[in-house]
Formats: structure tokens, C-alpha cells, sequence
């Protein structure tokens, strides 16, 4: 039986370097802006370019290769899924067939591109979680929408929802463990049989778990409000975030070089 | 007929840099009808160490045996495993899933394969070892007070009939009462012939109730003997996260002013010799 302390897709990794220590601002924001440029990108040229882009921010970021590999493992499924449809499923001129299955010229390409796309889509959207810590992002993100709140915007809710989510994910991935643990030493069987056996197997994990959820929830909100929270009217912050000109200069350069990227691939290709 | 561990390492998250060594050449025994009691400060591999006595976790490297099975990574071995050995988790209430206290109980046994008698026979026996009446079988387990959803829980572990039972602090969060109800249901499981594994950092229960007391420091073994040895060695140097009981304190310096006691943690045995020495 294998249990969930594995290392989560995107779970941040504290180490001293560059990177972890810029502004999240300039991380989102950069962030975004890889993943804009990775979906313009079209040709082997700028794929190449974006995935020589991205081996470079990891070694500045000292996480280890196989770090990276391994946390973007769970999706490895999911983007073959994808290529394999468009592989069957795009029309266009045959190139080998077999049955009703045919594969086209067409579908391959697509097959390929898509596939990339989206590893590159998880590996830089990972690298950000990797290398910002969840407090970090929270921040980042609730200044970066700020100026919505003019209209309405609940900035600081979302960002403090999504603080407490994300520092309960670990919180919630121990008890299912825990539980799971329990349970089988009662001899439940947990990975055996059909989806629906398995299914029906789960529940004795699943039951305790939404009860401790509820009351983990009811503890936290009973807490919060014992120490005055009352949203974000007022409150300040231990760390403000400041804004450095390395992150000016790390924002500019990548925005540079995905405007690069995607002008030369034009100009390369006829 | 014992669990018999040697040279026990466990790594957790290899290869990651997250990786610990929560255990490092830990040897262990636990025999039936004993009470071995495990102690150490937090983070020492308590609980990593409760976890390799029924399978749930795998050892890195060095061996775990029960009555002759090597746990290994096999499905078969694993099951027959768990059943021999009951765990009892922290907070084991919080596993409750059923509707009723009956179905809790028969929980355990119906995945071992036990007969709809065997069945009916186990859970009945088990309710009634942690003194659940009958008229209890029916209700809803969650809508029990803390302490009978406790012993609910362990009875839901005793049903499959285990010949070894680990607990992980089973006293945790229990009022005074309940403690003592829960900690004469083990010695008279002990009495019935079942091995008691009983992880702590209360010392009082620990040197109390125990038959031999292990210690773990760091995910090492530091210490294996009887209370006394171990009280001994308390007393002689500190060692972390274990305190000495008031008593035994009281005792050991009742000794270096000069009176003939016996170095206790039993109050009443105490309280006899201080009077004995007096009449003299």
C-alpha cells in the first residue's frame, strides 16, 4: 500500500537562492507571462527556446532536476491522455491506419504540440509554487488585485481563503494518511477490486475525514475571531512586500525574451 | 512466540529533501501476555516504530517478525500480519464511520473473512471487555460521549481477536476516570494472554504498569529493561523528554538523607517502608 507522503505536485521547497527570495508580484506576473509565451510559441524553435528558458531558472532556483521531474509526475497521465486524442481524433492526410483507428500528419503534430504545451504549462506554473511559499503567493496575489477592490473586489478574502486552504492541504493530506493507516490495520482493503469496490472502500476514510474537516473548520474560524479578525479592513502586515529592482529586471528580461521568442519563430520559419 | 525486531532503520521521503531517518538500528521484542511500554521524547520514532509492528509501514532496511512471519512487502504475509496485531491509533474515535455501534465493531472482523457468528460472537465479547452494554449496540457512534467512543474504537480493534495489541497513547485526552477504566481493560487483556505494546511518554504508567520499558532516543534504542533498571538509570542522568515522577524523586532523596527506602513509583509501598523505618 502506498500512502500520500509523497512529495505533492508544486509543494514549495524552501532553499536559499535567487529566486525564492524575489517578490511573488514578480514571480506571478512572470509566471504568467512564460505561460502566455509558451501558448503563442508554435514551432520546434520556440519550444526549445522556452525549455532552455526554463532549465536555466531552475538552476538558478538550486532545486534538483530530478525535483522537478518528479512533482509534475501526476500529470504526466493526463497530458499523455491528451496527446493520444489528438493523435486519433485531428483529421487531415493519413499516414498509417489500422481499422477505424487512423493516424494523420496533422494529428501528430498536434499530438506533440499539445503534449509540450502543457508540460510546460505544468513545469512553469509548478516552479512558481515550487519556489514561492503559500503565504508568499496569498500576499502576492491579494496586492496584485487590490486595486479591484475599489469595485468590490474581495482581494483580501480570496487571498486569505486561499492561504488557509493551501496551509491545510498538508494538515489534510496526514489525517487521510492517518486514517487510511487505521483503517487498514482494522483490514480494510483499500486498493482492490473494480472502481466501484474501491469506491465503496473509501468511505470508511472518507466519513472521519469530513467530520475532522468540520470541526478542524469550526476550531480555526472559533480562533480566528478570539483574536479579533475581522477581515482585511485595517489590518497590517509583519512583511510588507517590497519591490526590488532585481524584480523589475527579472520581469522586464522575461517579458523580453517572450516577445523574442515568439517574433523570431515568425521570422525563422518561412 | 514474540514480535521480534532487529536493526530496524525507516527512512521517510528518500531521495527527496525531505528525507529523515526516523529509526536507526532499533532492536525491540514484545512477548504475549507482557506489557512492554515505549517511551521517548516527542519526535524519538514512537509511532514509526508502532507502525512497523503490524505492517503498515516497511522497514528500509533490518527485519520485523511476528510469531515467525517476516513482514515483507507481500500481501499475504501483511495480512496475516495486522490481524495478529491490533493497532490502536492516537484519538482512534476519530476512525468512526458507521451508523451504528454494532456495525463499528464488526467492522474488523468482517474484513478478516470471520463467520456471521464468529462475527456476532466477537463483537458482543468486545463491547463487553470495554464495558459497552448491549443497549449501546444500536446507537449512532458519533453521538457517544468522548470516553465511550474511545473504547468503542478499541473495542472495534479487539474484535478481530489480535494476539498483540500496539497502542499509541491510548490515554491521550482521557479525564482521570477513564484513564483508569482503560488502563485496567489492558491488564486484563494481559492477563488474558494478549502481548500489550503501549507507546507513552507518562512515565507514572510507563514504570507502573509495564513488565519491561524501552526507550528511544532520536530514533535510536537507548535503554531495554525492567522498570527498576530503567528507574535507576533516571535517576542517575537526564534523558530527554522522559520526567522523573514526583515520587520517585521523593524517594531517591528520602535515600540521600540517610532512610531506608526502597526506590519506588508505588505510593502504598512507599508510604509502608517510611513507617517501618520509623518504628525501628
Amino acid at each position: 500500500m502506498k500512502f500520500l507522503n509523497n512529495m505533492t505536485l508544486g509543494q514549495y521547497v524552501p532553499v536559499d537562492s535567487q529566486i525564492h527570495s524575489l517578490d511573488p508580484r514578480s514571480k506571478i506576473i512572470a509566471t504568467i507571462v512564460c505561460l502566455t509565451g509558451v501558448f503563442l510559441v508554435r514551432e520546434p524553435y520556440g519550444f526549445l527556446s522556452w525549455g532552455l528558458f526554463f532549465v536555466l531558472i531552475v538552476s538558478v532556483s538550486r532545486l534538483p532536476g530530478s525535483l522537478i521531474i518528479s512533482s509534475s509526475r501526476p500529470v504526466w497521465i493526463l497530458i499523455a491522455f491528451t496527446s493520444v486524442i489528438h493523435l486519433f481524433f485531428t483529421k487531415g492526410v493519413p499516414v498509417f491506419s489500422w481499422g477505424i483507428l487512423e493516424i494523420t500528419r496533422e494529428g501528430l503534430d498536434m499530438a506533440v504540440r499539445m503534449g509540450l504545451r502543457l508540460l510546460m504549462l505544468v513545469l512553469f506554473a509548478g516552479f512558481l509554487t515550487l519556489t514561492t511559499s503559500p503565504t508568499e503567493l496569498a500576499d502576492g496575489l491579494e496586492s496584485l488585485f487590490s486595486p479591484l477592490k475599489r469595485f468590490g473586489f474581495p482581494a483580501h478574502e480570496l487571498a486569505m481563503m486561499m492561504t488557509i486552504a493551501l496551509r491545510f492541504i498538508p494538515t489534510l493530506l496526514n489525517e487521510t494518511e492517518r486514517i487510511m493507516k487505521a483503517q487498514i490495520a482494522r483490514g480494510a482493503d483499500l486498493d482492490r477490486g473494480g472502481p466501484l469496490r474501491r469506491l465503496r472502500a473509501f468511505i470508511p476514510v472518507l466519513v472521519p475525514l469530513f467530520v475532522i474537516v468540520f470541526q478542524r473548520a469550526d476550531d480555526l474560524a472559533t480562533a480566528m475571531e478570539a483574536r479579533n479578525y475581522t477581515g482585511g479592513e485595517g489590518r497590517t502586515r509583519m512583511y510588507p512586500l517590497r519591490w526590488s529592482v532585481t524584480d523589475s529586471g527579472v520581469l522586464m528580461l522575461t517579458l523580453l525574451f517572450a516577445i523574442a521568442v515568439s517574433l523570431l519563430e515568425k521570422r525563422l520559419m518561412p | 512466540m514474540s514480535i521480534t525486531v532487529r536493526d530496524l532503520v525507516h527512512v521517510y521521503h528518500p531521495g527527496t529533501p525531505l528525507e529523515t531517518k526516523a529509526l536507526n538500528g532499533v532492536e525491540f521484542e514484545a512477548e504475549k501476555g507482557k506489557w512492554v511500554a515505549v517511551v521517548g521524547h516527542t519526535g524519538s520514532g514512537k509511532s514509526t516504530l508502532a507502525q512497523h509492528l503490524n505492517g503498515l509501514l516497511l522497514p528500509s532496511s533490518g527485519s520485523v517478525s511476528i510469531d515467525g512471519i517476516t513482514i515483507g512487502p507481500g500481501e499475504k504475509s501483511l495480512r496475516a500480519v495486522r490481524q495478529k496485531v491490533g493497532l490502536v491509533f492516537q484519538y482512534p474515535e476519530q476512525q468512526l464511520f458507521e451508523e451504528t455501534v454494532f456495525q463499528e465493531v464488526a467492522f474488523g472482523p468482517k474484513n478478516w473473512g470471520f463467520t456471521p457468528e464468529e462475527i456476532k460472537n466477537e463483537v458482543e465479547k468486545s463491547l463487553a471487555q470495554v464495558g459497552i452494554g448491549p443497549e449501546l449496540f444500536g446507537a449512532n457512534p458519533f453521538r457517544l460521549s468522548g470516553g465511550q467512543k474511545r473504547r468503542v474504537a478499541i473495542a472495534s480493534v479487539l474484535s478481530s481477536r489480535p494476539d498483540y495489541l500496539v497502542l499509541d497513547e491510548p490515554t491521550a485526552g482521557l479525564d482521570s476516570s477513564g484513564k483508569k477504566q482503560l488502563l485496567s481493560l489492558l491488564v486484563d487483556l494481559k492477563s488474558l494472554g494478549k502481548g500489550i505494546v503501549h507507546v507513552t511518554h507518562d512515565m507514572d504508567l510507563a514504570l507502573g504498569l509495564a513488565d519491561m520499558v524501552f526507550v528511544l532516543d532520536d530514533g535510536k534504542s537507548l535503554l531495554w529493561g525492567p522498570p527498576e533498571l530503567i528507574l535507576w538509570e533516571l535517576l542517575e542522568r537526564d534523558i530527554r523528554g522522559l520526567v522523573i515522577p514526583p515520587l520517585v524523586r521523593f524517594a531517591g532523596r528520602l535515600r540521600d538523607l540517610g532512610f531506608e527506602v526502597p526506590l519506588t513509583w508505588d505510593p502504598i509501598r512507599l508510604a509502608e517502608a517510611i513507617s517501618g523505618s520509623r518504628r525501628k
